[in-house]
């Protein structure tokens, strides 16, 4: 199994074992603290389980999809006992573009990271710390 | 007991951290070897590329099953639930993962010898909601930190979403109503010391002392503290230090290069508050 097989296959196994409640959308925390709340959890879930199974999200999904924060409340609130934060982590990575699809929500890719996280290495870092730790 | 330390990316910002805490598993009897960084990267950073984070984080795996320690120790909340989730079921693993709070939590008994100075301090601790169901950092955390002589925690509500703050720092407006809501809690309980759990929450969080009568800490310093050990923390000065490039000094400038501070150190020290 790699990634892009997890976000493909995974999604699609929970998609189908997701009812579109909306439990899980009315439990989130993220929106209401963001000051945007999800007003229809149906939809935003209806968008999660389109997502995953790989065909056009609704709005409400979208958007709910891009106010994730990994708040992790959700898992609790399935009545199918579905892994929804991991359904969420897919649903997020794919509407980014991880499987080369147009992104629907900007992606994040940090293109200095890399150099950023050596370069601070070697200023909080000794010589044999960096050649030992990075 | 041997262990790899994989302390993640973005940590190296905090490389006293990652040395307190090897120092920590030491006086309780865990070797450990630390790694981070992009060379053992769980492929969070370049998730917009399945591709790309997967092969990434198999590399991991993979270097992770050679070094042939059986356990990997994480601190970052962000690598810890993509091993769980999709590093390791891609890739077999021949070791477990644990979070270093519950590695420390369950030495405590051979920490508290160690913990002898006073620290005294009123502590708020910053709690978020998303990692705490998988491993109960908030509450390990906590304990650890009764611990400590002389200081006291104090009691808030204080839940934020997110894992950490990363999390709430790649939504709009997710960062500043987190930090509106960290200087509530912290008027409303009197604290005098925001203690911070993991690298990001810190990184964003110590940029609030400027102007403020209470400090910004890691529990791995409190526990140095306690310790006795002396530990500096030159994120925070440089981050609210009137001229980073003078607080970072000469012989950092040399390790880093002009052009690469310039480029990818400065704008980090100077990024804007967001309350
Ligand atoms: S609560 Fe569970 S079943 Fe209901 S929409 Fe969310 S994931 Fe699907």
């Amino acid at each position: 199994m790699t990634l892009a097989s997890a976000i493909r296959d995974d999604g699609a196994r929970l998609a189908a074992a997701c009812t579109a409640c909306g439990a899980c959308a009315a439990a989130c925390p993220s929106p209401p603290f963001l000051g945007r709340p999800v007003t229809d959890p149906v939809a935003a879930a209806t968008g999660l389980r389109a997502t995953l199974r790989g065909e056009a999200p609704t709005a409400e999904g979208i958007a709910w999809i891009a106010d994730c924060t990994r708040s992790g409340q959700c898992a609790a609130a399935c009545p199918e006992a579905l892994d929804v934060p991991y359904m969420m982590r897919l649903a997020g990575m794919r509407l980014r573009g991880a499987l080369g699809e147009a992104p629907a929500i900007a992606g994040s890719a940090d293109t200095g990271w890399a150099a950023r996280v050596k370069a601070f290495g070697r200023l909080t870092m000794t010589e044999e710390e960096q050649a030992r730790w990075l | 007991m041997a262990v790899t330390f994989w302390y993640g990316c973005n940590m190296t910002r905090h490389g006293e951290v990652i040395r307190a805490t090897l120092r920590l598993m030491q006086a309780v009897g865990i070797t450990a070897e630390a790694t981070g960084g992009p060379a053992s990267c769980c492929g969070a950073p370049k998730e917009p590329d399945a591709r790309i984070a997967g092969a990434m984080g198999a590399r991991t795996v993979a270097q992770f099953n050679a070094s042939g320690t059986g356990h990997v120790v994480t601190w970052c909340p962000t690598c810890h639930m993509n091993m769980q989730d999709v590093m390791a079921p891609a890739t077999p693993t021949n070791f477990e993962t644990l979070h270093v709070t519950e590695l420390l939590h369950a030495s405590r008994d051979a920490l508290r010898p160690l913990l002898t100075r006073h620290v005294p301090a009123r502590v708020l601790l910053h709690r978020h909601l998303g990692f705490d169901g998988r491993v109960p950092v908030n509450r390990l955390v906590a304990d650890l930190l009764a611990l400590v002589p002389g200081l006291e925690l104090v009691e808030h509500e204080l839940d934020l979403p997110g894992h950490m703050c990363s999390a709430l720092a790649a939504v709009p407006g997710g960062l500043a109503q987190a930090q509106r809501a960290t200087l509530a809690a912290m008027a409303e309980s009197g604290a005098d010391t925001l203690c911070t759990i993991f690298h990001s929450c810190h990184r964003e969080l110590v940029g609030l002392e400027q102007g403020r009568a209470f400090r910004v800490a890691n529990w791995v310093h409190l526990l140095a503290e306690a310790a006795g050990w002396d530990i500096a923390d030159d994120y925070k000065a440089w981050r609210n230090a009137p001229d980073p490039r003078a607080a970072v000094g000469a012989d950092g400038l040399a390790s880093v290069g002009e052009a690469v501070f310039d480029r990818l150190v400065a704008p980090e020290l100077r990024r804007p508050r967001p309350v």
